[in-house]
């Protein structure tokens, strides 16, 4: 079980790191037009 | 840039009466003092603007390639992004080789007509807002989900399961991700708090605020200081929990909001307003009408609005002024003649020397009579706001009076007694429970093509018992249509129709475009030498087009019947005659163009038990015609109302307990908008009465108002479920809470339980109602 104890402390530094993948989404405009991505496909360049 | 401050005419005027086109508008785009309304400089690149445009008549994405494609190869555009969903364009362009009307004109050359997007810093600012709300929202979401993970071993843990290393680690991680939900997502609710202390105003946020501090400090002590006096109990995972629960409620009520808004901005981007003005040579210049001075003389064309109050100085025309008097007819305006600002010339261009502009002109007078009126609008949103007051005040005292109670006890026990109290109280039920109800009624109502100013004016329209319609523009269009045609014997209607509409061809007036209407595309005869006489009607040489039956042309007169030179009973309706060389040969009434659906929203409303009145400023007998072909009661239709007159109406019947909504759709409606206690525009009306109507109704149908109606009402119903809801379950927990039953993490999901009830209580209003609203 003492595994755990290094676990639980990355458990902490994943969520931190999720976090600022959500943040590099957020104000990269990710959820602003999310109808864009899927038109994309259609455009020639 | 002089020569650039008024882009000279070049165009002839436009022909056949129609609006100024819209090169001409664009033009004035050109303007740099125009830019700065859609556009701005881009900050690296000298001489380069980025500018916001809408474009109508997109519905793919194939439509936002072809724009693009066509935008791109403009020389001097540098880049183009258009939002398919959005309908809005970004577009980078140099001043040095371009101007804005190239790339306009450019993009109406592919079929799509672009519109300066006057709203997109505001619609940028609230991106900004929205991003934040996301991020505070996902902050608060993730770290609530491990906090959960890390808590969910203590509940289920027997007694001695756990070493203490590992419950103090687990609490430690428990802390560390609380303080970002702390000082990041709590953040408005603290912000908020304080500044509402600050006033020494009380709101729903002082409660929250408070239960979230002292949840952490409570729980942050018990981490590490177990042996302190609040014990050793942790309260991260409620903590977490409820923040996240209360910030998806707010990110709703956000979205809701800006769904309403984002379509009641777009309303408002539009061309700007132009007029010819003379130059002291002689010749015409285009410049934005708010330039004009007075002395100023200008050239108003057929379909343009008059800038000012003047007098006409050359040219005869006829005028609508049914914006601003609800005279429905087109009135005759000579040499000499005044005109009033805001109304429309209907004729041929006359010039017009300006007398008054801005605040002196009559528009000016009747815009501040209607300011007048709306301040005296009854406001029932205080109402609720006195009633919140003493709920918070009671609140934070049954919390401080069950802590005091247990603190002899225990006081760690005694602070969460009150936290408890503090958040099960739920403030997120009780005040979401009304706008939530109310954004999605308002919702629902945008999807329907009505979309709601003030969100209060919800539940005013719930009580209303009667509508007010105005006549012209309301229940009838602006244009008229033809109603029974006499005729001489031996001559059919059909026939008389036809030749009619042969002169009527040549001329603007709304009579004779009614009767070109009504005749269809069948060109059987054609004219020679016709000439209109203003306020009289047309004369001309007619024959019949294939030459064979009638070689000889014979000269017709079609007008009033004066000018017919007939005689005919005076009745109530307008008519129009046409006349040969051998007197009278037919005579057309014509009707005021009644809505399709007029007859059946009326009864639709009357089916809700509302009584429906109608008051015009046309003449009489001209609304009593119009209210008997609706259904409306002859002792409800009356006519000749001045502002003034509707107002009082309005007042008499507010006095005797009525409450009253009105539906208007002219200016001289506006005094009368304000004062109702729920108000209607329709959306082809001026601006300004939009802006003090409660609701604006974007399309063509009636319907829309009984549907609004009725649609209130059942808010309204949602929004008693939903207090009756949140009141019924604060009352069974709070003294569960004070008698200390209730653990705060119980209160934490009792509140997020009620508030999703009432939310999903709340979004049953858009999910009924939307199929209906649609078909």
């Amino acid at each position: 079980m003492d595994i755990l104890f290094l676990l639980v402390p990355l458990s902490v530094v994943l969520v931190l790191l999720i976090l600022g993948g959500l943040w590099w989404a957020i104000y990269r405009g990710q959820f602003e037009d999310v109808e864009a991505e899927g038109q994309r496909i259609l455009k020639d360049d | 840039m002089a020569d650039t401050v008024s882009a000279p005419s070049s165009q002839p005027p436009a022909p056949g009466g129609r609006p100024v086109d819209d090169r001409t508008a664009w033009s004035l785009l050109d303007d740099p003092q125009e830019w700065t309304s859609f556009s701005r400089p881009v900050p690296d690149q000298p001489s380069c603007w980025e500018s916001n445009v809408v474009f109508e008549g997109m519905h793919c994405a194939a439509c936002a390639l072809t724009i693009e494609d066509a935008v791109r190869a403009v020389p001097g555009v540098q880049s183009v992004t258009v939002g398919a969903a959005s309908h809005r364009g970004r577009i980078v362009w140099s001043d040095q080789a371009a101007r804005p009307s190239d790339w306009m004109a450019a993009a109406e050359r592919v079929g799509y007509r672009p519109l300066p997007a006057g709203d997109a810093f505001a619609s940028e600012r609230r991106r900004a807002e929205t991003r934040t709300m996301i991020w505070r929202w996902g902050v608060a979401g993730l770290c609530m989900m491990q906090v959960m993970m890390y808590a969910w071993p203590a509940y289920v843990a027997e007694p001695g399961d756990m070493s203490r290393d590992m419950d103090l680690l687990l609490r430690w991680a428990s802390w560390v991700l609380s303080i970002p939900v702390l000082m990041f997502s709590c953040k408005p609710f603290f912000a908020n708090a304080l500044r509402d202390l600050r006033q020494r105003s009380i709101s729903m946020d002082l409660p929250v605020a408070l239960g979230m501090i002292i949840t952490f400090i409570v729980s942050s002590l018990g981490t590490f200081e177990p042996e302190g006096i609040f014990g050793k109990e942790v309260f991260f995972d409620s903590f977490t929990m409820f923040v996240f629960f209360l910030l998806t409620g707010r990110w709703l009520e956000l979205r809701m909001r800006d769904r309403t808004a984002g379509a009641l901005e777009a309303l408002m981007n539009r061309l700007p307003d132009s007029v010819e003005r003379r130059r002291p040579d002689g010749g015409f210049e285009r410049v934005a009408a708010r330039r004009i001075a007075v002395g100023d003389e200008v050239r108003v064309l057929a379909g343009e609005a008059f800038p000012g109050d003047g007098t006409v100085t050359e040219g005869a025309t006829h005028v609508d002024e049914s914006l601003l008097t609800g005279e429905s007819r087109p009135l005759a305006r000579g040499e000499g003649s005044a005109v009033i600002a805001g109304s429309h010339n209907l004729g041929a261009p006359v010039l017009v020397r300006i007398e008054r502009t801005g605040d002196q002109t009559r528009f000016a007078q009747i815009v501040s009579l209607m300011e007048g009126a709306s301040s005296s609008k009854p406001d029932i949103a205080q109402l609720a706001d006195r009633m919140a007051r003493p709920f918070l005040i009671a609140v934070l005292v049954c919390a401080a009076g069950a802590a005091a109670f247990w603190w002899g006890h225990d006081p760690g026990h005694a602070l969460m007694v009150a936290v408890a109290v503090l958040i099960v109280t739920c403030p997120c039920a009780l005040s979401l429970a009304t706008p939530a109800a109310m954004l999605a009624g308002a919702g629902t109502l945008a999807r329907g093509g009505v979309l709601v100013r003030r969100l209060h004016a919800l539940e005013v329209l719930a009580t209303v018992d009667t509508v007010v319609f105005d006549k012209t523009g309301t229940l009838t269009r602006d244009a008229f249509a033809l109603g029974t045609v006499t005729t001489r014997a031996g001559c059919s209607p059909q026939q008389a129709l036809q030749m009619a509409a042969a002169l009527a061809r040549r001329s603007l007036h709304p009579v004779s475009r009614a009767l070109v209407r009504a005749a269809g595309d069948d060109v059987a005869w054609v004219t020679d030498a016709v000439q209109e006489h203003a306020g009289a009607g047309v004369q001309g040489l007619v024959r019949r087009a294939d030459g064979a039956q009638t070689a000889e042309p014979a000269s017709m007169r079609l007008g009033s019947a004066r000018f017919c030179g007939v005689d005919v009973s005076p009745t109530d309706s307008l008519h129009a005659c046409l006349a040969d060389e051998d007197g009278w040969l037919a005579t057309f009434e014509l009707l005021e163009d009644l809505r399709d659906d007029a007859a059946a929203s009326v009864k639709a409303l009357a089916a809700q038990g509302i009584e429906v009145q109608l008051l015009s400023g046309d003449v009489a007998p001209a609304v009593a015609r119009v209210a008997r072909q609706v259904g409306i009661d002859q002792n409800h239709a009356r006519g000749g109302c001045t502002p003034q007159d509707k107002l009082d109406f309005l007042r008499a019947a507010q006095a005797r307990g009525r409450r009253v909504a009105m539906v208007g759709d002219g200016l001289n409606d506006g005094p009368v908008l304000a004062g109702a206690h729920a108000s209607f525009a329709f959306g082809q009306s001026v601006p300004l009465t939009q802006a003090r109507s409660d609701f604006v109704v974007l399309g063509e149908r009636l319907k829309t108002i009984g549907d609004s109606v009725h649609l209130a009402r059942r808010t309204m119903g949602i929004v008693r479920q939903n207090l009756i809801w949140a009141a019924a379950y604060n009352a069974v927990c709070v003294p569960l809470a004070v008698v200390g039953w209730l653990p705060a993490w119980l209160a934490g999901l009792g509140m997020a339980a009620s508030s999703l009830f009432v939310v999903v209580n709340a979004l049953r209003l858009s999910a009924r109602t939307s199929d209906p609203a649609r078909a």
